[in-house]
């Protein structure tokens, strides 16, 4: 049930974060997770490809960086990390 | 393709959210505390109790989540204060937009004190900032004492710990001086106080803190305002 909500909370910070880049679309996404949040990355990744599945953001590639306390992470991280655009093709109509 | 480093917490938009509810009740010098526990640690006996022992006058409002049910607020309305239920519907953790929209123009005017009743959970509760002032992690001794090593996330995070059903100890093998250890070599800095809701136990040590915390936010607010 956690990792639905974190990955439903990840789904709506690249709506928020896709505002800034019109005419481009997010192709993948990175996330920080820190080992004290008690997130467990193949649950994650499970619920982030259900909701995606239906969602208007699909096909999205998810990275995860699972981060150990010590050498400078504090293993609380719940992090959006980077985020990749692409273009968006023009679109074209194709006469029928 | 284009590579932006972000760096934001995914749970931005909570955060922003908590931050407002945190504004709100710093301007009217409200202390808010979040009451995180497993299930059937006697987090509600213990509001019951708080609510009993505060001074008559105290504007103090609970908001109690659970999965489903509304046994907790009904519990906690007994005792005259405002009570507001928040039923999650299936969610583990309450989440600041469903303080803020429970919270609403509901606060009373001049509130003192508002308590958190999150859903039983270790885990989850812990990533969501809810605007409030503290984290009081409760942990009972029909629990194991290695429960902070096992969810070392609430107990890093909390200020307060309280063992409670210290009653039972008779009963259970609990060692109690294994569980502070535990506790405090999670977090060095967390408070510890000792309680029973069965038998008073602590309770007093527990309203003290209280009274101070909140003396302590109160006076914070009043050197805000005065500059």
């Amino acid at each position: 049930m956690h990792e639905m909500g974190v990955a439903s909370s990840v789904l709506d910070a690249i709506r928020k974060e896709s505002e800034g880049y019109p005419g481009e679309k997010a192709s993948r996404v990175g996330l920080r997770i820190g080992e004290f949040v008690a997130v467990d990355p193949d649950s994650l990744r499970f619920c982030f490809e259900a909701i995606l599945r239906s969602s208007d953001l699909a096909p999205l590639v998810l990275e995860i960086e699972w981060c150990r306390a010590g050498a400078g992470r504090r293993g609380d991280e719940l992090e959006i990390a980077y985020l990749e655009f692409e273009e968006l093709g023009e679109i074209v109509e194709v006469p029928t | 393709m284009n590579r932006v480093v972000i760096e934001k917490s995914i749970l931005s938009e909570n955060n922003r959210i908590a931050a407002e509810l945190r504004e709100a009740l710093t301007a009217s010098g409200a202390l808010a505390l979040n009451f995180i526990s497993s299930p059937g640690s006697g987090k509600t006996m213990l509001l019951e109790k708080t609510l009993e022992l505060l001074p008559a006058h105290t504007r103090v409002a609970v908001l109690t989540g659970d999965i489903q049910t509304d046994n907790d607020a009904q519990r906690l309305m007994r005792y005259g204060y405002p009570v507001r239920q928040i039923t999650t519907g299936g969610a583990c953790h309450l989440d600041a937009a469903m303080v803020e929209k429970h919270l609403g123009t509901w606060l009373p005017r001049g509130l003192q004190l508002l308590l958190i009743e999150n859903v039983g959970n270790l885990v989850c509760p812990t990533s969501y900032d809810l605007g409030e002032d503290a984290k009081v992690v409760i942990l009972s001794v029909t629990e194991g004492e290695d429960k902070p090593l096992k969810y070392p996330g609430i107990f890093r995070k909390a200020e307060l710990m309280i063992l409670n059903k210290i009653d039972l100890l008779p009963y259970v093998p609990f060692r109690l001086e294994l569980a502070r250890e535990n506790a405090r070599r999670i977090n060095p800095s967390l408070e510890i106080i000792e309680t029973s809701c069965t038998n008073g136990a602590g309770l007093g040590q527990w309203m003290r803190w209280l009274e101070a915390r909140a003396a302590k936010k109160a006076a914070a607010t009043v050197a805000v305002a005065t500059g």
